[in-house]
């Protein structure tokens, strides 16, 4: 078993509303995994039932090779979590919060505590009631990053982050890859996913839309092709897997399936091309696409 | 003040079961205990010679204070007139909290506050609502009190006593929600300044010290004198004290930030030491239950100085006829005394343990449970050391209070104690009630688990009266302690062996339903 999390089929219900309809998810052992979908999605409500914070109504679930519910315990020496809305007890410093975690996970490095609290900026001697909700963040990614765990699940961790934070986080996340650490990462921010992860998967309304590497998720997306043409090309209007098409004057812009590609190209060449752009789908577009096609 | 109104009707919104529920009992109360002293009294003959009787028990004078007229109005407000105060007095402290410290500490202040809305708003509404709600509450007992035949107004003088009693308390509450940025320290700051002030009333009625009654809201309730001579003057005077609270707590929370407290932060330590859930768990219950050995420690001393001049004052054939009925004979008045007292406080030492009973609930609400979750710490393990401190806070409190009345009462420190610590059966299980209910029914775990303790309360009130029948009353578990003070009692080892084995099970059944549930954070 080399999946640091397996789940295959997930439900949970919460009274009427469908949380997970049928949710698959894969990591591997050793890589980033970007967790991506809007609000509401079910990213939350799918880390809590790793966690064995929420039993799940059906389908199968394994973390780390164990069972997230009935060996939680045991499972939870080899991972740290940073939920996606941190709250903290009032009355403790934020050392006394990281020391706290630290110790109930088996120790912390002390030099890695010190060079974190350095470079995120963070006051350890101020009261948990104080910080902001980015502080808050800082003080759980401490205590997370510092500890010698296996697995780490991070939800929506940079949102009460500033950019310069983030980069920080970014750094921190690389060098756990390095280190061989797994991390899965929810997010909807997608610029930070592009930069992490090494594969991705989508999920929406409780279901996995897609997985993948991004050159797989690539590969499914269209390409968005603008071109000024010499004569007329009427032959790419009946073209299938092309979409979106205009033409303003001598300028042409479409939506071109992948592998519809080589007969649009060849399509361009017979009337002639004077200037041609392509662009890769960015994040957003694939993102907007899913949602588009199950909103339908 | 800019959206008070849209505040207004969140709040009522947001409790729309648990006020009209509030003020429809509240308001239906006078009426009821009018009708039934009416039934049992029949005449001026029985209502004069009940009187005497009730005067000359320092229990009830304790509690109620003195009669001012044996008429069936002035029977009515001498019984509830510091009840209500009572029920009404926490009720309002707790909505006060709610909506003022509770938001701030939830952040969902912070989110309201970024609308349009003033800065005083909040604490403005709060008050405003609970304000009224008590305005409401006595003004509707008075037509079903003149329609049962009283004076109409002597009538509302009564019901403006009763929202008067609530009013000093939402007062209270909203000084002591801008003190401290903890929504549970503000609560018990107030409940706590509540029941020394009871404390106070009940030593200068019992006590035969008239003037310290003008010393306590819960002695001003009754000062009015409804259907005793009405003297509305008074209710002025209670107007001004809750203004000036008002505008203090108003000129409390322009000095500080929003979320925090008055005291300043100091820097903590940069390490920490607390090495798991039970470390924890001492850190975050030490301060409350200090604070609530500290109040019921000067409660103790207050009933025994009020209970030891009893004896030698009150040595009349009436009285020892009063404490050989509810005692045996030889019982000491004192001895009677101090036994009605000590049921009501062991109510109020259940109170104090359902603070950390709930608490475990209160971590999993506000979502922190869920990050100490994901750690190694188990579940059990996790509510486990939240448990044994609402195991171990009522044999402390009950210890204090016992210890600290047997001391000033007559020195038989052992035998005062012993008498309190038998109630600690009944309060664990409470406790097991509380914890079956977390278990089992997260989100009304705290709601609900109040509202039973209320009713006790209440029910010990109503049985009095035989507005509730035996039957009714057995359900509270207060009523199965034996009272040790007094011979007679019956062998208290079996009571409390069924209580402490009933709060056991049901504690059980509350952390079986714990594991198996999911976890439920309030978001």
């Amino acid at each position: 078993m080399n999946a640091a999390v397996h789940a295959d089929g997930l439900v949970k219900t919460f009274g009427q509303t469908k949380a997970l309809d049928g949710l698959d998810l894969t990591v591997k052992t050793g890589e980033v995994h970007g967790f991506l979908g809007p609000n509401g999605a079910g990213k939350t409500t799918t880390i809590r039932i790793l966690l064995g914070q929420m039993r799940a109504d059906g389908g199968r679930i394994a973390l780390l090779g164990g069972d997230p519910w009935h060996e939680a315990t045991e499972l939870h020496r080899r991972l740290a979590y940073v939920p996606g809305d941190v709250t903290l007890w009032p009355s403790l410093t934020g050392g006394e919060v990281i020391d706290l975690l630290g110790r109930v996970r088996g120790g912390l490095n002390p030099r890695r505590r010190a060079e974190l609290l350095e470079r995120f900026e963070l006051d350890p001697r101020k009261k948990c009631r104080i910080y902001s909700k980015g502080n808050r963040q800082k003080v759980a990614l401490v205590a997370a990053f510092a500890s010698d765990v296996e697995l780490l699940v991070l939800d929506e961790p940079t949102s009460g982050l500033d950019p310069l934070m983030e980069a920080v986080f970014n750094e921190c996340v690389l060098q756990e890859k390095r280190e061989g650490r797994t991390v899965l990462l929810s997010s909807h921010i997608l610029s930070e996913v592009e930069t992490l992860c090494d594969r991705v998967s989508i999920i929406r309304a409780g279901r996995s839309v897609e997985s993948g590497s991004l050159a797989d998720l690539r590969h499914l997306a269209r390409t968005s092709v603008t071109a000024e043409l010499i004569g007329p090309a009427p032959g790419l209007a009946v073209l299938p897997g092309v979409y979106d098409l205009t033409m303003d004057g001598a300028r042409l812009r479409c939506q071109v399936d992948g592998d519809a590609l080589t007969a649009v190209l060849a399509e361009l060449a017979r009337a002639g091309v004077r200037t041609l752009t392509t662009q890769p789908p960015t994040l957003e577009e694939l993102f907007l696409r899913h949602y588009e096609g199950a909103a339908r | 003040m800019t959206g008070t109104w849209a505040l207004i009707r969140l709040i009522v919104r947001r409790d729309r079961v648990l006020l009209p529920v509030w003020i429809a009992i509240t308001a239906l109360l006078p009426a009821g205990i009018a009708s039934t002293t009416t039934d049992l009294y029949a005449d001026q003959a029985a209502r004069d010679s009940f009187a005497t009787v009730s005067a000359s028990n320092p229990a009830q004078l304790a509690m109620r204070g003195p009669i001012y007229d044996a008429s069936v109005g002035g029977l009515t407000a001498w019984t509830l007139g510091s009840s209500l105060a009572l029920i009404g007095g926490l009720i309002s402290i707790l909505l006060v909290i709610r909506h003022t410290r509770v938001e701030e500490e939830t952040g969902r202040r912070e989110l309201l506050g970024s609308g349009v809305i003033g800065r005083h708003a909040p604490l403005a509404t709060a008050l405003a609502v609970v304000l009224a709600a008590n305005l409401l509450l006595g003004l509707l007992s008075v037509p079903a009190l003149v329609a049962g035949g009283l004076p109409a107004g002597s009538s509302l003088l009564f019901g403006l006593s009763t929202a008067a009693g609530g009013w000093v308390f939402a007062a209270v509450a909203a000084v002591a929600a801008q003190l401290t940025a903890s929504s549970g320290t503000a609560r018990g700051l107030a409940i706590g300044a509540g029941g020394l002030l009871f404390a106070l009333r009940a030593l200068a009625d019992a006590g035969g010290i008239g003037w310290l009654a003008w010393l306590s809201p819960f002695g001003w309730v009754r000062l009015t004198k409804p259907y005793a001579g009405d003297r509305w003057w008074v209710l002025g005077l209670i107007a001004v004290f809750v203004a000036a609270l008002a505008a203090a707590a108003f000129a409390l929370s322009t000095r500080r930030d929003v979320a925090g407290g008055l005291l300043p932060a100091r820097p903590g330590p940069t390490t920490g030491t607390l090495s798991g859930s039970f470390g924890l768990a001492a850190r975050l219950h030490r301060g409350t239950l200090a604070g609530f050995a500290i109040g019921f420690g000067l409660m103790g001393v207050l009933l025994g100085v009020a209970a030891r001049g009893l004896d030698a004052q009150v040595d009349t054939p009436q009285f020892r006829e009063l404490a050989a009925t509810i005692g045996g004979t030889d019982a000491r008045i004192s001895d009677v005394f101090f036994t009605f007292v000590m049921y009501v406080l062991s109510q109020l030492v259940a109170g104090a343990a359902l603070v950390s009973a709930l608490r475990a609930r209160g971590e999993e609400a506000a979502g922190r449970a869920e990050l100490l979750l994901s750690t190694p710490v188990g579940r059990l393990r996790w509510a486990l050391s939240h448990l044994v401190f609402a195991i171990l806070s009522p044999l402390l409190l009950l210890a204090v209070l016992g210890a600290a009345a047997g001391l000033a009462y007559d020195g038989d420190v052992a035998r005062v104690t012993g008498a309190t610590l038998a109630y600690l059966p009944a309060v664990w299980t409470v406790v097991g009630i509380a914890m079956l209910l977390f278990g089992m029914l997260p989100r009304l775990a705290a709601a609900v688990s109040w509202t039973m303790l209320g009713l006790f309360l209440v029910v010990d009130l109503l049985a009095e009266f035989k507005l509730a029948s035996g039957i009714v009353l057995d359900l509270s578990p207060f009523v199965h302690v034996p009272a040790m003070l007094l011979r007679g009692a019956s062998s208290p080892v079996a009571p409390l062996l069924e209580l402490t084995v009933a709060a056991v099970t049901l504690a059980t059944a509350g952390l079986a339903f714990l594991r198996r549930r999911d976890l439920m954070p309030s978001a």
